[in-house]
């Protein structure tokens, strides 16, 4: 794997050094043909020169005619540019057009010479002693037959050419140089267009690959990049519409989930939670956010909910269990779990539906209660009266005494069975009535009730000295019933009085907040236990089933009392602590008229 | 190999976060029959312990498998050897949410009548304290740990105003002596079951930081701890003037 390396580091230098090249090249190779032209040039000259030289002195080329030759050659030097010399074939000169004869040198070691004397025209290049300067020889023989007489030399300064050159050199070099520059120049652009476009797709990838979808490409004009372009551009589009089928279709999934009532935990072969639904975080106290990953351990601490996630992904089929939520208030879910299964019937993960079962478990206990405490109720005094009726019959009727005892216990019985029917009929009166609409609510005030209430118990309370104070806010108006209302309070505050100390108080309180009336009535008398009060108002519910029969009641009081005041529209609370007394609340909702009003204000 | 060490310690936090939920739950179903004096309900904590016993003992064995196996260091190693710990102290939480179920086994038998101390706020806030620290364990939440340790002392505080008012009431109704010996010992129970949830605490706190917070005195958080004994004793003067 070599380095790796821009596409512009690819294509631009290797462009630049192959057009450097290319332009030395073309240079020298100009060069070189430009100076062997000029070289031959010179060299016909000078032998046109020595032709013309030769033929000039045909037949006088000899050595006693070495001094007119010799005269006539120095006349012509000043008009050419050009050493012209006649020697003899043995190198001997007879004259030369620039040098005195006598000064020139035997010429016979020269080789343009000895070629010339071979009977060939003879060329050589030599640096010239007298002038330093390249020379170029031109040696033509003259022949009488087949024998050289004498040779006529020409000479010619090579200079002419490397001067051309080198007068040329600075404008040549220029305008490689500009060639060079532009060259790679548009080499640059080229490259730098083609690495943009390149850049261009890969930042549109990159852009679709961070999730902008709507990415396009502009369409580049190399046909290449073009067809690419256009490809990814068609791929960004499907792969759009793709998504967005998806993630409609995840949205209605989702929708469908989060609308479920009921709790929908999806978790992975490890036990990890991958999602829950609205109803589950709710149901089960998380946030999907939070616990998305973690395990179910980690998540919801409840071991049957453990326990019952192990077993669904254990098996194949699905199942279906019991989860209780111990803490308050308890809670009771049923879960159905299936494994799911890829194609291959691998498991990959389970679905666990939880139900919210709380109210039904709830419901089944107050049917079952209270089926078996009516006829309980029912039965104790009717056994009662049975018995002391058949003992009558059987003989007290005549013992007077005991006769009238047992009628007034026959009488007390018969009053108690009356006032659980009585009370069953008003609660079955109100509750008909409440959903027909047939409760009359008319604006009145609620001291007043309470303080009718009130009285109306202070008889029974002073037989145990027990005191009823009442703290009123005024001006506590709302919609109410005033009879069924204080058969509620009477309701509420006999309870208390009933089960106070001697000697204790009893207090009512009504204040009125934001959108409601809130009443309490407050005893200190034994309380109730915590397990009591989620059923406090149930029918025939009763708290110590031996104790509350002796102090009288029906069992039906603070049933009642729900009723009525859920025909109000309100609804009841209890507090209670055991030893330290309980806290009976009625919520009554202010007409929403007045509440605006006052939020007004 | 050191994936493997991962998962092996994922199975391990699986496993002692399921041990503490059924503690949990057991703590919460023992007090849960001392408030409605449901002896069956007592009787499901008292059979149910020998299954935090198995688990207790399986953890242990998983813990010293991996450490035999594959020797971690740094954090890893930390977090086994405060999940050997925390199991120990989640066993014991689990055996006095036991006897507290004994004493709710007792109650329900002899003592018809309401109780005289107030275990409920006590066991509310045992009850707290047991879910933070567990909390802090499955979130490796420092604070939530810290919170714990400082509230130890609360706990400790209120048992002895409850021995307090036990002395009281043993004075006061020298016959019902036994049964109150019962009800005291409840407060016991709860103190130790805060103490080792402190304890748990104190594991996670070294899990997480690696420093070890045992034996410290409570110079932490300590203005936070006297605002809420402040609280305590006065929704205690309330309860007794109401």
């Amino acid at each position: 794997m070599g380095k790796r390396t821009h596409l512009f580091g690819r294509l631009f230098p290797p462009f630049v050094i192959l057009i450097a090249l290319s332009l030395a090249a073309v240079f020298w190779y100009a060069t070189v043909v430009v100076e062997n032209l000029s070289r031959e040039q010179s060299t016909e000259n000078l032998t046109n020169q020595a032709a013309v030289l030769s033929r000039l002195f045909q037949g006088r080329l000899s050595r006693e005619n070495a001094a007119e030759l010799d005269a006539a050659l120095k006349r012509v030097n000043h008009r050419i540019h050009v050493r012209l010399t006649i020697a003899l074939p043995t190198g001997e000169a007879l004259a030369d057009s620039i040098e005195a004869v006598a000064n020139v040198t035997s010429l016979a070691s020269r080789p343009e010479i000895q070629e010339a004397a071979a009977g060939n025209v003879g060329r050589a290049v030599r640096r010239s002693l007298a002038s330093d300067k390249d020379l170029l020889f031109v040696a033509m023989p003259i022949k009488e037959g087949a024998a050289v007489t004498a040779i006529v030399r020409a000479a010619g300064p090579m200079e002419n050419t490397q001067f051309i050159l080198r007068n040329h050199r600075w404008e040549i070099a220029g305008i490689a140089v500009v060639l060079f520059l532009s060259a790679a120049l548009f080499c640059f652009l080229i490259a730098r267009g083609l690495s943009q476009s390149l850049e261009e797709v890969r930042l549109g990838i990159e852009s679709l690959g961070e999730g902008r979808l709507d990415t396009r490409l502009p369409r580049p004009h190399v046909e290449e990049l073009a067809t690419l372009t256009s490809t990814f551009n068609r791929a960004a589009g499907a792969l759009q519409s793709k998504v967005m089928i998806i993630t409609q279709e995840r949205n209605e999934l989702e929708v469908v989930l989060s609308s479920m009532t009921e709790a929908v935990v999806v978790l992975d072969t490890n036990e990890r939670l991958l999602s829950v639904n609205q109803a589950a975080e709710n149901l089960l106290g998380i946030e999907n956010e939070r616990v998305k990953g973690r395990t179910v351990q980690e998540a919801v601490r409840n071991t049957d909910l453990h326990r019952f996630v192990t077993n669904t992904l254990a098996g194949k089929e699905p199942i279906e269990g019991d989860i209780v939520f111990m803490g308050e208030p308890e809670r009771f879910l049923q879960a159905h779990g299936a494994a799911l299964q890829d194609t291959r019937g691998h498991n990959i993960g389970a679905l666990v539906v939880l139900n919210d079962v709380t109210r039904l478990k709830t419901l089944e206990n107050i049917r079952r209660d209270f089926v078996a405490n009516v006829s309980h109720e029912l039965k104790t005094p009717i056994t009662s009266i049975k018995g002391f009726l058949e003992t009558l019959r059987e003989g007290a009727m005549d013992d007077p005494e005991h006769a009238k005892r047992f009628l007034e216990i026959i009488m007390k019985h018969t009053d108690r069975l009356d006032s659980i029917i009585e009370d069953l009929l008003s609660l079955s009166r109100i509750e008909r009535d409440a959903e027909k609409g047939e409760i009359a609510l008319d604006s009145g005030s609620v001291g007043d009730v309470i303080e009718l209430a009130a009285a109306n118990c202070r008889r029974r309370a002073q037989l145990r000295e027990i005191e009823i104070k009442t703290t009123l806010e005024p001006d506590l108006v709302t919609r109410v019933n005033p009879q069924l209302l204080e058969q509620a309070l009477i309701n509420l505050v006999d309870n208390a009085v009933k089960y106070s100390d001697r000697e204790k108080t009893v207090e009512i309180e009504a204040k009125k907040l934001a959108a409601e009336i809130i009443i309490k009535v407050k005893d200190k008398g034994c309380g109730i236990s915590k397990e009591h009060l989620s059923r406090i108002f149930e029918r025939f519910y009763r708290v110590d089933k031996a104790r509350s029969r002796n102090v009288g009641g029906t069992g039906l009081g603070l049933s009642i009392v729900k009723h009525i005041v859920n025909a109000h529209g309100g609804r009841v609370a209890v507090d209670s602590s055991p030893n330290k007394g309980s806290v009976f609340s009625i919520y009554l909702p202010l007409p929403v008229a007045v509440s605006e009003v006052r939020s007004a204000q | 190999m050191r994936m493997r060490l991962q998962r092996d310690i994922e199975k391990l936090k699986k496993r002692i976060v399921r041990l503490s939920t059924l503690v949990e739950e057991r703590f919460h179903m023992s007090v849960k029959a001392i408030e409605c004096r449901n002896a069956s309900l007592a009787a499901k904590v008292i059979n149910g312990d020998i299954e935090i016993d198995q688990e207790e003992v399986d953890i242990e064995e998983e813990c010293l498998k991996i450490l035999a196996l594959h020797q971690p260091v740094a954090d890893h190693l930390r977090y086994i050897v405060a999940v050997l710990k925390m199991n120990n102290d989640l066993e014991r939480i689990g055996d006095l949410a036991v006897n507290i179920a004994q004493r709710a086994e007792t109650i329900s038998e002899h003592y018809g009548c309401q109780i005289p101390f107030d275990y409920f706020t006590m066991a509310q806030r045992t009850g707290e304290m047991l879910e933070k620290c567990l909390d802090s364990l499955v979130n490796m939440d420092l604070t939530l740990a810290y919170e714990v340790c400082a509230e130890d002392d609360d706990v400790d505080f209120m048992k002895n105003m409850m021995q307090n008012q036990f002395a009281q009431e043993v004075r006061k109704n020298p016959e019902n002596t036994e049964s109150l010996i019962d009800l005291f010992l409840i407060s016991r129970h709860l103190e130790r079951i805060a103490d080792h949830a402190t304890n748990i605490a104190e594991d996670v706190i070294y899990m997480i930081t690696g420093e070890i917070h045992r034996h410290r005195g409570g110079d932490y958080v300590k203005d936070k701890k006297i605002r809420s004994l402040e609280g305590f004793s006065l929704s205690l003067d309330n309860d007794i003037n109401s």
